[in-house]
């Protein structure tokens, strides 16, 4: 599903390459693929043991839900991860922010516009403050980001009292629990579809104006078959059960953002310049610190929504929220290929990360496997599936 | 210990290695294609071959950093065959190597790093430090050396005295063939003289040795044998009596090199950057001055050579211009008469002033991304609305510089870091040339590049001054500086010790210019 929203950078400019650049190139393209096969090996093996409850349309609904807050914090993540930085305060950022949401929403009766506005700007800001002690004051981000994970909860449990907040507003609940109508979700689907189809087209003029090789007409076209394939089966499941849900309509809307800036802008390459060799990036007379603190502001903002969507979700304020956020953002990255040298890294990959952890914890939750198996499961998981792609990336040294 | 068995290898007149038709593939390229390569003991061969050749290929291969099986031919040393699987399995056979970056732990003492891995010890496992600082003595005795202190951190050495630790740590495993790659790229001229001088007496007590450099005067100096491989094939392999060096070029580049420094006639118009009283305090220790008050000038269209030894302050006198001095640094700056307030490389290109970095490795490339993306890493807004790239308008750039430049790679989204180094700086080189310097800086343009590109650079040098661009060149090559400056500024010890206009200028003279002070060792 994560075709229709990401559209593939297909690398500017290829020439006849030799066949160990085409297979180099296949395999990285693989590790996506194996990712979607090790999904599907999951989501397989699950459906067998729930005699096929996994893989009904409610259960997939609710997965996708589940996934939704992990993702928006894995998309801020890779970037800071891409960029050689690591953050772990996201979790409790997260709580916090979204405990000042429910207490916007429900002390103070803010309306939803206002108080999401207030939530954003407010993430912005200390993901900024975050930014400024890796940049500025020359901190290491691990240690900002430990420092932050314990102040920031505290600030939680200060603002809170230590006491749930409830009930939030019906308005501010539909963030979290509300779906989007299927006639809206059928609408949505084209339109992605036409504006693909432009995309891919528009792409093809423009090379074959500057005489660059443009990919056969059956290639782009079968890509485009495979995106409506997924697409319309992605939103037919989740309009038997209700339509698109909220949260993940937004996650996939941030996706589409993450993978455009990640691909196509001057922002998104120049965070994968840093992060693969800082000094050379900034002697090309590029102000690498500007680019790091809007990578963290960016983290600051996608807290402040998964803490919105986690909020309305419980319709409630939490000082618990997000507790081991960040170990799940984290995980995801790395799972979906990101490096801990910085450098590498995708939006998408990252998400299917997710996709795997939520997988995980769902079907295991659904087999009725122990809490601290779940644990063990998930640990073993992220350790074997970085520990492949060592095994995997060494081979072509 | 090092001695007998090298005198044992020494009677039997045999060769001490014997590498038969190598080959080595990475997928369907053969950068190593059937080398033949021997050496006999207490022999001093040099390997020579362009940027990309096959040498240190051939050189891991036969150190084991490529296992045994992954390679076809085989390996003799003394006649019996080595399978090497380990760095430590090809050691036990008495082979060593020095590789260019050194590789020594800075934190340690010289003598911890010499028995790094092989520590003398007591009962209980603890360090016999009086046994291993003795022994660690006698080695550096025996080598000549003197002036390091074995207990004190390596990191108060410079890179001079480090390779000789290197060489005593090879000795101290009675390595009977020692390879030297590019062993003198950062030494300077006194303590390659010093280097030259041990491996001549490593040589006469039996040890042989592989010496590859791109400095084929010491080649010719300290080599009895010559082997040339050229795109991962065997040349030749000479007896260095009936070669000269021109021959050895002509062996290594399969063509006729032209004259290296065509000149081109240019036009030096009126100042374009003055830099006045450049003063850096060292990082570490505040208290002393790296470079000392310097100022300079640089007109349009001239070219000018900036000589001096290592650690004269050259490198951080152009980084303070550039505004990338890691250090405290204060400069005042004009551009065309204009005062120019510069505290960060940003700052400098937006004022026309661009800078290529001594250390392509560490300051130039970024080593994940594709060649085309590292060319346009500077300009990259240029082919950008709104902050969003135009990925056909940037490919049709990169394709058209990469062609104008002669920037080979198989494909322009291929990582830089598997170019040459000749490649690799002629796409930083690139990167640097597109914001449109008024001032182009270049430290160190052509260090570990091959014999062409270093050509090609030499030329583009010509031709950007004769179109009007400011060059500043920092050298550490003597004759690239008379090759190319139009005036030429001696550094040492932080100040300008001469200011020579380029007419009938000797290397004698930017020598006795540089030497002016006596020669320290920089210790912190």
């Amino acid at each position: 599903m994560n075709a229709s929203v990401n559209v593939s950078p297909a690398p500017a400019g290829q020439n006849r390459t030799p066949g160990s650049t085409r297979i180099r190139q296949f395999f990285s393209q693989y590790k996506i693929v194996a990712l979607l096969v090790a999904v599907a090996l999951i989501w397989a093996y699950f459906s067998y043991a729930t005699n096929g409850a996994f893989l009904t349309s409610r259960n997939i609904s609710n997965l996708f839900r589940q996934m939704s807050i992990t993702g928006m914090l894995a998309l801020g993540m890779v970037f800071i991860i891409i960029a050689g930085e690591i953050d772990l305060s996201v979790g409790s950022l997260l709580g916090l922010l979204g405990g000042v949401a429910a207490i916007l929403d429900i002390s103070q009766h803010l309306p939803l516009p206002v108080t999401i506005l207030l939530v954003l700007l407010l993430g912005a800001l200390v993901g900024t403050f975050n930014g400024l002690w890796v940049t500025w004051l020359r901190v290491p981000s691990f240690i900002v980001g430990l420092g932050g994970m314990l102040a920031y909860r505290g600030a939680l449990l200060g603002a809170t009292g230590g006491s749930t907040i409830a009930p939030s507003s019906d308005a501010f609940v539909v963030i979290g629990q509300g779906y989007v109508s299927p006639a809206t979700g059928n609408v949505l689907a084209v339109l992605i579809l036409v504006l693909l189809a432009f995309v891919t087209w528009r792409r093809r003029t423009a090379r074959q104006r500057l005489e660059l090789k443009v990919s056969p007409v059956w290639m782009d076209a079968a890509k485009l078959v495979a995106a409506a394939v997924a697409l319309f089966v992605f939103v037919h499941v989740l309009n038997d059960y209700g339509g698109i849900p909220v949260p993940v309509l937004l996650l996939l809307g941030l996706l589409a953002v993450f993978s455009f800036i990640a691909t196509q802008t001057v922002f998104g390459r120049h965070i994968y310049a840093i992060g693969s060799n800082i000094e050379a990036t900034r002697l090309s007379g590029i102000n690498v610190d500007r680019v790091r603190l809007a990578v963290f502001a960016l983290m600051g903002v996608m807290c402040a929504f998964a803490g919105l969507v986690n909020t309305a979700r419980l319709a409630a304020g939490s000082p618990s929220a997000g507790i081991n956020g960040e170990l799940d953002a984290i995980a995801a990255c790395f799972i979906g290929g990101a490096s801990m040298r910085g450098g590498v890294g995708t939006v998408h990959g990252a998400l299917v990360g997710v996709l795997v952890m939520a997988s995980l914890d769902n079907g295991m939750s659904m087999i009725d496997v122990d809490a601290y198996w779940q644990m063990i499961v998930k640990g073993l998981i992220l350790v074997l599936a970085v520990w492949a792609d060592v095994v995997s990336s060494g081979a072509r040294r | 210990m090092a001695t007998e068995s090298a005198a044992r290898a020494g009677e039997n007149g045999d060769c001490l290695l014997d590498m038969r038709g190598i080959r080595k593939m990475f997928g369907s390229f053969a950068a190593v294609d059937g080398v033949d390569l021997q050496v006999r003991a207490g022999e001093c061969l040099g390997l020579c071959g362009e940027n990309g050749a096959g040498k240190s290929t051939l050189m891991k291969v036969l150190s084991g950093v490529y296992p045994y099986g992954s390679y076809e031919g085989e390996i003799l040393v003394d006649g019996v065959p080595l399978q090497a699987h380990t760095v430590a399995d090809s050691e036990r056979a008495g082979i060593a190597i020095i590789h260019q970056e050194l590789m020594l732990v800075p934190e340690l003492s010289v003598t911890e790093n010499i028995f790094l891995g092989r520590e003398i010890r007591r009962f209980g496992g603890l360090m016999d430090y009086p046994a291993m600082h003795q022994r660690a003595e006698a080695l550096l005795r025996e080598l000549g050396i003197d002036g390091i202190n074995v207990a004190q951190q390596v990191l108060h050495y410079g890179s001079g005295h480090q390779q000789l630790i290197e060489i005593a740590k090879a000795l101290s495993k009675e390595a009977r063939l020692i390879i030297f790659d590019e062993p003198s790229s950062s030494l300077t001229a006194t303590e390659t003289r010093t280097l030259l001088s041990i491996v001549a007496d490593l040589k006469r007590r039996g040890v042989a040795c592989v010496y590859i450099s791109h400095k084929l005067d010491e080649v010719a100096e300290v080599c009895d044998r010559i082997t040339v491989i050229r795109d991962g094939k065997h040349i030749g392999t000479r007896s260095m009596a009936e070669l000269d060096t021109a021959q050895i070029v002509t062996m290594m580049v399969g063509r006729e090199l032209g004259q290296m420094f065509e000149r081109k006639p240019h036009t030096i118009g009126e100042v374009v950057l003055e830099a006045s009283n450049v003063t850096c305090l060292d990082v570490m220790n505040p208290k002393r001055k790296r470079v000392d008050n310097v100022s300079l000038q640089v007109r349009k269209g001239e070219i000018l050579g900036i000589a001096g030894l290592i650690g004269a302050g050259r490198t951080e006198l152009v980084s303070a211009i550039y505004g990338a001095y890691p250090g405290t640094w204060s400069a005042e700056l004009r551009i065309e008469g204009k005062p120019v307030h510069i505290r960060s490389p940003q700052a400098a290109v937006a004022a026309g002033l661009c800078m290529v970095p001594e250390d392509r490795k560490r300051d130039g490339i970024v080593p994940l991304m594709g060649v085309g993306p590292n060319i346009t890493l500077s300009v990259l807004h240029r082919y950008a609305r709104g902050g969003v790239i135009d990925g056909n308008r940037e490919a049709h750039a990169f394709h058209h510089e990469m062609k104008r430049l002669n920037v080979r790679a198989a494909n322009p989204m291929l990582p830089i870091a598997s170019l040459s180094g000749g490649n690799q700086q002629k796409a930083v080189l690139t990167r640097m040339l597109l914001p449109d310097p008024k001032v182009l800086i270049l430290d160190e343009p052509t260090r570990g590049v091959d014999v062409g590109a270093k050509q090609e650079i030499y030329r583009l040098i010509f031709d950007l001054a004769s179109r009007g661009m400011a060059i500043i060149v920092v050298s550490s090559e003597m004759p690239e500086v008379l090759g190319l400056s139009d005036r030429v500024l001696v550094m040492a010890d932080g100040r300008i010790r001469g200011d020579f206009i380029n007419d009938g200028l000797r290397q004698e003279d930017l020598l006795a210019a540089a030497l002016e002070l006596p020669h320290r060792i920089d210790n912190a």
